[in-house]
């Protein structure tokens, strides 16, 4: 965890320098009084010394401060990854069955239900989704190549 | 009188069977996200907002509010029967709500839990009816001075309530600002961090970013750290419910002070319903004759949480209303509400807009009443549903996130943006870095910093400004002293630890 929080302090550190950086590149004071680079430039200051004291802190305390991966950390990176898939197919399956087969999919993962339940579990949900969202909410879903 | 008149005018437009239908729904959401686990009010709401766009606005925020409050509600029913809070809001709730369980009397603890939602909610309501207005009084003398230094006094508490590192909020807020300063200038009208991509021109919507960072990141945290514990079997009759004559004398006083500290705490920027149960509780123990019987079963430490989460969860709206300012998430979403429908809560509201406002302040009588009425009669249906698995939950989320974003600008840009904002609020969790203090200031930022540029255009460019106008000399200072406040509590515990260690007899020191 002491790594992961040295390493988000450069993170943020480094955002905080990119903030200055890009705001001293805008106006800072106009003839209408402070311009548009006047409030980013002291957030990205204020950033970069925050970034600086949380460093320093991590680097002068030498106890440990809990995990950064635990247990069940790859079970959430598998659901990011899953939800990653889908958004890229949501343009060629549409959203009532690309967020549908996601529902089955992610159960038989990560509850381990049978296939019969996780297909049905599919099924059910794209039909809701097609029902409430684009039918009733009439909400301009993508309906993908299969145009459902 | 006026405030009968007011009361009048509420209650014609909230007891409207349309808006009693959004009021039960409301509540019934909210009692049902608060059972269930890794969604919270905040999130249910700007996965709902969306959808809620061609509603009439008043039915949409009444059933918004009746989550909020409801969510406080169901939080209660895991924290006495699986030790496990359904919210933050219901952590103090376990200490002695679950020993009440062990005991054989959960039906008194959900009992008295409701019961003191609604007496306390009721006071709160009564308490906002006539504080609100007055506050919107005293806000139409605000001008851009005094509007800046109530953000930065709002940004100042977050430091104050914000957890254990001080410095991580602040870094949390500037990053809200820094979101909310991307695309165009309202003033010069020139692009700020949008580097030539032209979806970024019109800055990141905040349905989108509330969608990822309290959604689908709460997703993946649920994931890691699953919220498990053992649901006691439990028989719920009807009679388990009545409370014994001891039960009401012992808490009859722990309800009417959480109720009080419970709106105190709500109305004040940043305060939060889980600071308000915090208080309550140790206020309670403290008020206590027997503060040993605490975390062992006493009715009163389930009696001043609950009353103070719901009565700071009403009181929260006060700062809403009538200055424009959200003290909560929860209120920071609905205040995109009112943004998405074109609406701006601030003093003039309650003159612009006095039907939505009493609207919304008299369905809360009818929440709370309705959420009584459920809390002792549908007890069992909302127990089977904490056997629901996760999975589907999950499903549920990602379903209503993804349209969300979706529908913002019907774009696949924000689905992927959503998504992006989940993967930093994951890492900002998991780092401690808090979301609240991103989120307040995300929704600010921009009254903030068009605030203090008006300010500095009036001054000419003089700080002082801040300091000659008595209301914002008074704001600033407070922030200050809040920013300060690490500061003044390192330096007091030092100064104690300082204390203890110091010799008591120096003379026992010297040399014969």
């Amino acid at each position: 965890m002491r790594m992961a929080d040295l390493i988000g302090g450069v993170v943020v550190l480094l955002l905080g320098l990119a903030v200055v950086f890009f705001s001293s590149q805008l106006p800072y004071y106009s003839e209408y009084g402070p311009g548009p680079g006047f409030l980013p430039l002291w957030v990205g200051v204020v950033i970069v010394g925050c970034a600086m004291f949380v460093l320093v802190n991590v680097l002068r305390k030498h106890e440990k401060i809990g995990v950064f991966f635990k247990a069940r950390t790859k079970l959430g990176l598998r659901v990011l990854a899953m939800i990653f898939i889908t958004f890229l197919l949501l343009p060629l399956l549409g959203f009532s069955i690309g967020l549908g087969l996601f529902v089955g999919i992610t159960m038989r993962i990560m509850g381990r239900h049978h296939w019969a339940s996780c297909g049905l579990t599919s099924v059910v949900t794209a039909i809701c989704i097609h029902l409430i969202f684009i039918s009733w909410l009439t909400i301009p879903l993508p309906q993908g190549l299969i145009g459902w | 009188m006026d405030l009968l008149n007011n009361l009048y005018t509420g209650f014609s437009i909230a007891l409207t069977f349309n808006n009693i239908i959004y009021c039960l729904v409301g509540v019934l959401f909210g009692q049902i996200i608060g059972v269930l686990p890794g969604i919270g009010a905040p999130t249910a709401i700007a996965l709902l907002l969306p959808l809620t766009f061609k509603a009439n606005p008043t039915s949409a925020l009444i059933m918004f509010a009746g989550i909020y409050y409801g969510v406080a509600y169901g939080g209660t029913i895991t924290s006495v029967l699986i030790n496990v809070p359904g919210e933050s809001s219901t952590v103090m709730t376990c200490l002695d709500g679950y020993q009440m369980a062990l005991k054989g009397r959960a039906g008194a603890a959900l009992s008295v839990a409701a019961i003191g939602s609604f007496v306390a909610g009721t006071i709160s309501v009564v308490i906002l009816m006539a504080f609100a207005p007055a506050l919107a009084k005293l806000a139409l003398r605000f001008g851009p001075a005094e509007y800046f230094s109530l953000t930065l006094m709002a940004f100042g508490l977050l430091t104050v309530f914000g957890g254990e590192q001080p410095v991580k909020t602040v870094i949390s807020t500037m990053l809200g600002l820094l979101i909310a300063t991307i695309g165009l200038d309202v003033v010069s009208g020139m692009p700020r961090f949008a580097f030539g991509v032209p979806q970024l021109l019109g800055g990141f919507d905040f349905i989108v970013i509330i969608c990822g960072m309290f959604g689908i990141a709460e997703v993946f945290c649920s994931i890691e750290e699953p919220e498990e514990g053992e649901l006691l079997k439990s028989k719920f009759r009807l009679r388990d419910f009545f409370l014994t004559w001891q039960d009401w004398i012992a808490s009859r006083w722990a309800i009417i002070r959480g109720g009080i500290i419970g709106f105190l705490v709500g109305i004040i920027p940043a305060g939060g319903i889980t600071t308000a149960s915090f208080l309550a509780y140790l206020a309670e123990k403290r008020a206590s004759r027997h503060p040993e019987r605490f975390g062992q079963g006493a009715i009163e430490g389930v009696a001043a949480p609950e009353s103070a989460n719901n009565a700071a969860s009403i009181s929260g709206f006060a700062p809403l209303l009538a200055l424009g300012i959200p003290g909560s998430p929860t209120t920071a979403v609905m205040l995109a509400g009112f943004m998405m429908w074109g609406i701006r809560p601030g003093p003039l509201l309650f003159q612009t807009k006095p039907d939505l406002v009493w609207g919304l302040i008299s369905s809360m009588y009818i929440g709370n009443f309705l959420l009584l009425l459920i809390n002792i009669f549908l007890i069992p249906a909302f127990v089977a549903l904490l056997r629901l698995p996760y999975t589907i939950i999950m499903g549920f989320i990602v379903i209503f996130a993804s349209v969300g974003a979706y529908s913002v600008n019907n774009s696949l840009f924000d689905v992927w943006m959503m998504l992006g904002f989940a993967v930093l609020g994951y890492l900002m969790r998991k780092l401690n870095y808090p979301i609240v203090p991103l989120i307040l200031a995300l929704v600010l930022g921009n009254l903030s910093e068009n605030s203090l540029r008006q300010t500095l255009i009036i001054s000419g460019g003089s700080l002082s400004i801040f300091f000659t106008r008595p209301i914002s000399a008074f704001f600033v200072i407070a922030a200050i002293l809040a920013y300060l406040s690490p500061l003044i509590r390192w330096g007091w515990k030092r100064l104690r630890r300082g204390l203890v260690h110091a010799p008591s007899h120096p003379e026992s020191n010297q040399s014969p």
